[in-house]
């Protein structure tokens, strides 16, 4: 059990915050905060303690893209690990992600197993660095 | 000016003249106005024409197609959770009755020996049996998520039909107007691409079977594997 992570979860869908706030119960991670898209995060990111991000891509106002970028230009948020969770599909997005500073990849639907095993593969070369 | 030139009226023949050539001009002019703005009707319909075309040969297709992937995904997820209550439904009726056998067994003034022994069997059937009733209703759960995709699916289409909208009153907007005095602009159609155009930056949604996306990954194991190609 890691209850020692504040984990905001980002996604215009509130069954799909509901659906990954659950899961990150079931996995031990009870400090998770919920925003609908980049422009209502990023505040929360800026005035909270948040240590993990989990984002959707695809999102009305600020998409999760920009919402990286934005998180990797700033100096105190910089770096944040930052999971995309997202039904994006396109080869040339994951590379875009990947340039843009993305931590890991996570493709719609994905199942409880993947999620625990990109937050623990994230954490651990978060230790190891 | 046939009588000015016989009576040798110069000055009468020469204004005759200026005044044959300034009508002849005229309708030149006018004629020469229509045709411009026939032109002008015809270049705007082409527009609106290779926008429907787009709409109604690709883009019309594909929201088909893409309805009708959502339907199975409505399908499958409300089948999946069916089969997921299916299998809890039987495992709780045993668990109860078994409970209910067991109070009505321990009620008894001298309960039979062997109770200590269904007592252990029960408590260790229990734990089996919630630990499944768990995992499912976690699947359950996950299950739900058919409304995020199905979701951002129906909001592309939606998309497309503000589009097909815009093109059609622009095409009955030229139609009305087709002297060329129309104010109807083709182009404003380009302001409500659908969410699934244009570049990455916003996201395109989920990838269908049977529309083009371009070149997408196939599930997670593809992702893990471009991942590692890029080095992480």
């Amino acid at each position: 059990m890691q209850q020692n992570l504040n984990i905001l979860v980002v996604d215009d869908f509130s069954t799909m915050r509901r659906i990954i706030k659950n899961l990150l119960h079931d996995l031990g991670y009870a400090s998770v905060s919920e925003a609908d898209d980049g422009n209502t995060a990023l505040p929360l990111l800026k005035s909270g303690n948040f240590n993990f991000l989990i984002t959707d891509w695809n999102m009305p106002g600020m998409p999760g893209l920009e919402l990286l970028k934005q998180v990797r230009a700033d100096a105190r948020l910089g770096n944040m690990p930052v999971l995309m969770l997202t039904a994006e599909a396109k080869r040339d997005q994951i590379v875009e992600a990947v340039q843009a500073g993305v931590n890991g990849y996570v493709i719609k639907p994905f199942t409880a197993a993947t999620l625990k095993e990109k937050i623990d593969k994230i954490m651990a070369s978060r230790a190891a660095a | 000016m046939s009588q000015a030139l016989a009576a040798g009226d110069a000055q009468a023949f020469g204004a005759a003249l200026v005044g044959f050539d300034r009508a002849r001009n005229c309708d030149v002019t006018m004629r020469v106005r229509i045709v411009a703005s026939g032109l002008q009707g015809a270049l705007k319909r082409f527009q609106v024409d290779s926008k429907l075309i787009d709409l109604a040969h690709h883009q019309v297709p594909d929201a088909r197609h893409q309805l009708a992937y959502v339907l199975r995904l409505t399908d499958d997820a409300a089948h999946r959770t069916m089969d997921l209550v299916e299998q809890c439904c039987p495992l709780a009726d045993q668990i109860a009755q078994q409970a209910e056998r067991l109070i009505a067994a321990h009620g008894l003034a001298a309960p039979p020996e062997p109770i200590k022994a269904q007592i252990g069997q029960f408590l260790k059937q229990t734990g089996t049996s919630m630990a499944a009733v768990r995992s499912n209703l976690s699947e359950v759960l996950l299950t739900q998520g058919y409304q995020d995709l199905s979701g951002q699916i129906i909001r592309g289409v939606m998309a497309l039909v503000d589009e097909l909208e815009q093109a059609l009153g622009d095409l009955v907007r030229i139609a009305g107007t087709d002297t060329g005095t129309g104010t109807g602009t083709a182009s404003d159609t380009d302001s409500h691409s659908p969410a699934g155009s244009g570049s990455n930056a916003r996201g395109h949604g989920p990838s269908v079977p049977g529309v083009n996306h371009g070149p997408a990954v196939c599930g997670q194991q593809d992702v893990d594997d471009l991942l590692s190609n890029l080095g992480m």
